[in-house]
């Protein structure tokens, strides 16, 4: 049992599909999380009511929950066409964290590697820093035009390599940290088990949701806080 | 698993193909911690959902009833302005015809004062002319017998004789015995 914990420091075995190669139980665990993801609003929408109740009204607190967070980082007039980004970006991360940690993946035995929450893996939380990049780049030039480009000579023109280094450590920090989170918590708890296997992992499981939580939130926050800084213009 | 299109083939083939096993170790699959984890999450956070939800429930049910109240209140409002614009609309014309018809009543009292005056003005002036043509007639007729009479001395001065004077006077005389004796 030991070995196998271990075998997480492995490089998962990467198996082909034509000529990329994909580890397959990220993308098992991803489809999961689509899954549930397109799932609920699915059966919550069914029968909408002006007075909404049970499932309807909990989605609608999430929905209001996300409009708000995107209305506070990017202020009233444009935060209307970012929400559903900023709500994917939120909603995937908060569930993929939360379905590694609560779901029994264990049960299914892979011959490689295992399953886990998608986002323990660094190619899925650097896919994410990346969209967020092309994200903000994308809303800075759509709303201002080539002169986005003069940002980089704000405040004085000696911050030139500084904010040109900001461009590639937004998306390192983002992904880093995210990955860094979930992964370290599934260690700590793995570690945990394998020299206590019953009550006292569940602390750190405990707080492993809670940190996994802020984790998702903050993504999602920093995500809205760039777009909303492109978009804003200099002082 | 070679490729992911095997990922859709029939399970037990893809199980067996690639050595997938279920895993029935408890304290490896961590089941029990995982229960204990979900369950205390559950107690714990449904509680809070619940209160947090049906807040939210209750406070979205009062905004639309309140809305709702002011919606028929602001229309009964709207009925009765309505009706009472109207009720104005009718006295406004009222005041508006009595007004006409005042004016036109005073107008013509007006006229006829003034009529009034006039007949007044044109009969003291025809008084006063009736009463100078009386005037100069008598003036003229006095003028007349004062004439006729002088004239009348002066004849009867001019031809007078002592004894025709004293015929006058025994005709006077056996006048005034005989106008005695009737």
């Amino acid at each position: 049992m030991q070995i196998e914990q271990l075998q997480i420091f492995e490089i998962d075995n990467p198996h082909q599909v034509s000529s990329v190669e994909v580890h397959a139980q990220v993308l098992i665990t991803s489809w999961v999380v689509i899954a549930l993801l397109i799932a609920l609003p699915v059966v919550a929408t069914r029968n909408l009511q002006t007075i909404p109740t049970g499932l309807q009204n909990f989605i609608e607190y999430v929905l209001e929950f996300i409009r708000d967070l995107t209305r506070t980082q990017m202020g009233e007039e444009e935060y209307r066409p970012w929400v559903p980004f900023i709500g994917t970006m939120f909603l995937s991360i908060f569930v993929s964290n939360w379905s590694g940690a609560l779901l029994p993946w264990r049960v299914i035995q892979l011959p490689h590697g295992e399953l886990a929450a998608p986002t323990n893996d660094i190619n899925t939380t650097v896919a994410l820093a990346l969209l967020t990049s092309v994200a903000y780049f994308y809303a800075g030039l759509h709303k201002r035009g080539f002169s986005y480009f003069g940002k980089y000579i704000q405040p004085t023109p000696v911050l030139l390599p500084i904010n040109i280094l900001e461009d590639f450590t937004k998306p390192l920090s983002l992904s880093f940290r995210l990955f860094g989170n979930i992964l370290a918590d599934e260690l700590v708890v793995a570690v945990l088990v394998s020299l206590v296997p019953l009550i006292v992992p569940v602390p750190m499981m405990l707080l492993g949701l809670f940190t996994s939580a802020i984790q998702a939130l903050i993504s999602a926050t920093l995500a809205a806080a760039y777009i909303g800084e492109s978009m804003e213009g200099h002082h | 698993m070679r490729s992911i299109s095997e990922i859709f083939a029939p399970l037990s083939y893809w199980v067996s193909a690639a050595g997938i096993s279920l895993n029935t170790d408890i304290f490896e699959i961590n089941l029990i911690n995982l229960i204990l984890v979900l369950s205390i999450l559950f107690y714990y956070g449904k509680g809070v959902l619940i209160s947090l939800l049906e807040n939210r429930e209750r406070t979205i049910s009062n905004t639309i009833r309140d809305a709702e109240e002011r919606y028929t209140e602001a229309t009964e409002k709207l009925q009765k302005a309505r009706i009472r614009l109207q009720q104005a609309e009718i006295k406004a014309d009222e005041i508006r015809i009595s007004g006409l018809a005042q004016m036109d009543k005073e107008r013509q009292d007006l006229v006829d004062a003034a009529d009034n005056d006039l007949n007044g003005l044109e009969d003291s002036k025809n008084n006063a002319i009736r009463f100078e043509k009386q005037r100069a007639i008598e003036q003229v007729r006095q003028q007349v017998s004062r004439l006729a009479s002088q004239r009348a001395l002066e004849s009867l001065n001019s031809r007078m004789t002592n004894q025709l004077h004293m015929q006058l006077i025994d005709y006077h005389i056996g006048m005034l015995r005989s106008m005695s004796n009737k």
